[in-house]
């Protein structure tokens, strides 16, 4: 149309171009539906999988390393909640009344043993050169979505805020992971190994039966959490890593449990392959879960759009320039608790109960409770 | 080194007294209405008609009845109803002095209405209860011997007398509702040594230390946190929204130490330690005295349900006796709370916000004190001396106020608010604030106790000759609200390096650290 043309030419030209327009604007409109289908889809497909994760339901699992066993009593073994109530350690129905059943205030020793809980594992893991963060406990829905969660699902385990586009975390996992969405480290930097501090909500809709009882499954608890920012070829290392400081810990507190190799129907989508640990509740009669450690290889880091700069020449030479760098590539995220603090006291009271009803406390602690090794009936 | 022991006796030195100076800006706890703060819990104003009750003529307790959860609420349903028990004759008898306090503070409940509504349910009551009368007689008649003429009359006379009764009882519903809705505005009284006014009127009733001198330029907790890499206020801002942060690196050991410190310096004080819930229903954060419905409202409400985020672990604790009857001999009950506290913060803007000095989440420690009415104004100074006691420990130089009546927000009887010094901010800033609450909350979640006095002397103690339930009284003051401390702590101690010292107390909680310094790299 930029030439000369005769009257009829242009015409019909211009009516060319607008037949083209018309359809182009319609194909355009079909390529956003399409792509928005296939990304919809698409975020759907589950992680790969560690070739030695065991195939099959949560029966498939298998036992990595089993720790200590499980202590006798010469007495009737109590619960964490009756060794609570004659301790006045909890107060589960006030909270009913004031918020609702799953609800609990800690009273007296229990919130000095959750003080002690937490102030003990952030020690001990900033000893091993994890960076402590106190973390945004509200966060915008995408975010949740990114790691892998998700919020509008029926039966979620997340809560919405009202008027907003805002969720409270069910995890410290969702805001450190969202600490560097949207960037491109330095490769020098990596491992960024955190430790952070937070409370956790968690709707638990649709969890029934004998496994809520008490402290076993709460709304709202105080979690310490480990997470890990590193290059691909290093996560099967960090996960190993990661897992033993788990077990160091676990092993301190004088605690009988078994890790597990999560089988492929237990991953959940973002994990490659996931370590949990189960520890004996004496109370409950069984092995209850009391942390979980998993390797998400580049599953949250394509989504919260995390990557770094490999600092290697691509071509050999004795300049470094743009030109000749390895493009950005995505790094891998993991996750894994450090310490969960219902659980703990779970474990804790039911194991260390003495005949008397008073329950020892375990020497690493004990600093950190001012001393006390002890916790006793108060005189009334 | 590890994170050393919290609540450990043996680590406890008396620190030397640091001194600084003064200046105000007031954000806290407690609803005001002054124009230029920005705080916007608006805490008079309940939007829900209340059950009803008859009303009682003690001049001192007005029943309660059981909290009803049906559910009456327009927009979403799920929500209990509930009702405060306010002293109406109480009110009658002193009306001049209620109708000045209302006028001192500044509110806007209307107590000629409100009394006029009194008015009218008496009369009401009455006339319901002489209907009912009628109604009786008419069926005793009915039980005799009878020609079917004059029965037939009776029965239409009862059908009659039972169409008005039941018409008579609606209106009484609702004139109860509406008397509640109305009533509930009126705010506490007010101590006679209140100062009455505005903010500018509130009066210092003590300053502890002085500003320190500085022979460099003072930077602010900002630029100290920056340098120092302790916030990230930006990842936050993507993360969550603006007015978020994470704490990195030592910010959060002294958050810790913060913590662990004060949960120790108040047990030592016979306060019972306490975790809360941080969810609560709505009708609970009401009866405190917030509110939760308000356009721009503090409080943040979870979707699909009746709950809210807590503002402050007063909430949670001034629950935990709801609907009770507290032994006398239990009194008082003393309790220091850790929760993490969140406010939306709506509807403030400007300067007074930036950094740490206002966000939607922070950790807290929170003092509650339930007591006999006679011992509210003793724990009060008692509450008020342990906030001076520690703050002056940690070397801060700040000012105690005595709130003036515009000020107080709804619940408060009474409220000191401690102001720091902040040199980076160069004024000072509220970092607590205790009120007695009096009767006030306490009438609204139902909390009495029961003396144990025999009203009647004589050897033995019946139900009988025992006084009825008395209201008991209520009180909470902030004992860390770590954002705030972290403010005072960074600014003051900076060191012309841009290092931070950590004060004495506060170092056994940081694993004997006793600074802070820059991060090699």
């Amino acid at each position: 149309m930029k030439g000369k043309l005769e009257p009829s030419e242009r015409q019909t030209l211009i009516e060319q171009g607008k037949n083209l327009k018309e359809g182009l604007v319609a194909l355009e409109e079909d390529l956003l539906k399409l792509n928005d289908e296939l990304q919809r889809e698409a975020q759907c497909i589950p992680n790969m999988t560690h070739p030695d994760v065991p195939i099959g339901g949560e029966d498939c699992s298998t036992i990595r390393k089993t720790v200590g066993s499980a202590p006798k009593f010469s007495f009737p073994v109590k619960d964490h909640l009756q060794l609570g109530k004659e301790l006045d350690l909890f107060d589960f129905d006030a909270a009913a009344e004031v918020s609702g059943s799953k609800f609990y205030y800690l009273k007296n020793e229990a919130v000095l043993l959750e003080m002690a809980l937490l102030n003990w594992t952030l020690s001990e893991v900033m000893k091993r050169g994890f960076t402590p963060l106190t973390t945004p406990e509200i966060v915008r829905s995408s975010v949740v979505e990114k790691c892998g969660f998700q919020p509008r699902a029926n039966n979620t385990q997340v809560y919405s805020i009202d008027n907003s586009d805002q969720c409270l975390i069910g995890t410290a996992e969702i805001p450190v992971g969202g600490l560097h969405m949207d960037s491109i480290l330095a490769e020098s930097t990596l491992p960024l190994k955190y430790v952070a501090f937070s409370h956790c909500f968690r709707t638990e809709a649709g969890a029934a039966g004998t496994a809520t009882r008490g402290l076993y499954r709460v709304h709202q608890f105080s979690k310490i959490e480990m997470f890990i920012f590193c290059r691909p070829e290093e996560s099967d290392y960090y996960h190993d890593e990661l897992i033993k400081i788990e077990e160091d810990m676990f092993s301190s507190l004088g605690l009988h449990f078994k890790t597990l190799d999560m089988a492929s129907e237990d991953l959940g989508a973002p994990a490659y392959r996931k370590f949990d640990v189960e520890a004996w509740m004496p109370g409950l009669e069984r092995f209850g879960e009391i942390s979980s450690a998993s390797n998400c290889t580049d599953y949250q880091s394509r989504r919260l759009g995390i990557r770094y700069r490999p600092s290697e020449a691509l071509v050999p030479g004795p300049k470094k320039s743009k030109g000749n760098l390895a493009p950005p590539q995505f790094v891998h995220t993991l996750n894994a608790t450090a310490c969960a603090v219902p659980r703990m006291i779970i474990c804790l009271l039911e194991n260390y109960q003495q005949e008397d009803g008073s329950v020892l406390i375990p020497e690493p602690l004990r600093p950190f409770m001012g001393g006390r090794n002890i916790i006793t009936r108060k005189s009334s | 080194m590890d994170l050393a022991c919290y609540p450990n006796k043996t680590t406890f030195k008396t620190l030397k007294l640091a001194s600084t100076s003064t200046s105000s800006s007031s954000i806290f706890v407690f609803p005001s209405l002054h124009k230029t703060k920005t705080l916007t819990i608006h805490s008079h104003k309940f939007p829900f008609p209340r059950l009803t009750k008859a009303l009682s003529t003690s001049p001192t307790a007005v029943q309660t009845s059981p909290a009803t959860t049906n559910n009456i609420l327009q927009d979403q349903g799920g929500k209990p109803q509930w009702k405060a028990s306010i002293d109406f004759k109480w009110i009658k008898d002193n009306k001049e002095t209620v109708a000045t306090n209302i006028k001192n503070r500044n509110s806007d409940a209307d107590l000629e209405h409100i009394l006029h509504l009194y008015d009218k349910l008496f009369i009401l009551q009455k006339e319901v209860e002489r209907v009912r009368g009628e109604r009786n007689v008419v069926a005793k008649k009915m039980k005799g011997k009878l020609e079917p003429s004059e029965r037939q009359t009776l029965i239409e006379q009862g059908k009659n007398l039972k169409e008005g009764l039941v018409a008579l009882e609606e209106d009484l519903l609702k004139l109860n509702d509406e008397l509640q809705r109305e009533a509930q505005c009126i705010p506490n009284m007010t101590h006679p040594d209140v100062p009455i006014g505005g903010e500018d009127c509130s009066t210092i009733r003590k300053t502890v230390g002085s500003a320190p001198k500085f022979s460099f330029p003072v930077k602010d907790h900002l630029q100290l946190g920056k340098e120092l890499d302790l916030f990230d206020f930006d990842a936050a801002a993507e993360v969550s929204g603006s007015k978020f942060y994470y704490l990195k690196n030592e910010a959060v050991l002294l958050e810790m130490a913060l913590l662990n410190w004060t949960l120790s310096e108040v047990m030592k004080r016979g306060f019972t330690p306490l975790t809360t819930p941080e969810i609560v229903r709505s009708s609970v954060v009401e009866k405190c005295g917030f509110q939760p419905r308000a356009n721009n409202t503090q409080v943040y409400s979870i979707d699909n349900s009746d709950q809210c985020l807590i503002g402050t672990a007063e909430i949670p604790v001034g629950g935990l006796h709801m609907d009770s009857i507290l032994a006398e001999s239990t009194l008082p009950l003393k309790y220091v709370a850790f929760s993490h506290c969140f406010r939306t913060e709506a509807g403030a803007a400007g300067t007074a916000t930036r950094g740490l000095y206002r966000v939607h989440q922070f950790s807290k420690i929170e003092m509650f004190i339930f007591c006999r009415p006679e011992e509210s104004d003793y724990y009060h100074d008692e509450l008020i001396k342990i906030e001076e006691d520690m703050f002056s420990s940690l070397g801060l130089h700040f000012k105690t106020l005595d709130m003036a009546s515009e000020d107080l927000g709804a619940p408060a009887y009474r409220k000191f608010d401690v102001e720091a010094w902040m040199p980076g901010l160069e004024r000072f800033g509220e970092i607590s604030s205790a009120s007695n609450c009096t009767d006030y909350q306490s009438r609204r979640l139902g909390i009495r106790y029961r003396p144990s006095e025999a009203l009647v002397p004589g050897p033995k103690k019946s139900k009988g000759n025992l006084a009825p339930p008395q209201f008991v009284h209520t009180l909470n003051a902030t004992a860390c609200a770590v954002p705030r401390m972290i403010i005072c702590l960074l600014e003051n101690y900076q060191q012309e390096d841009g290092s931070v010292l950590i004060p004495e107390p506060l170092r056994p909680f940081m694993g004997g650290r006793n600074i802070i310094t820059r991060k090699s790299s």
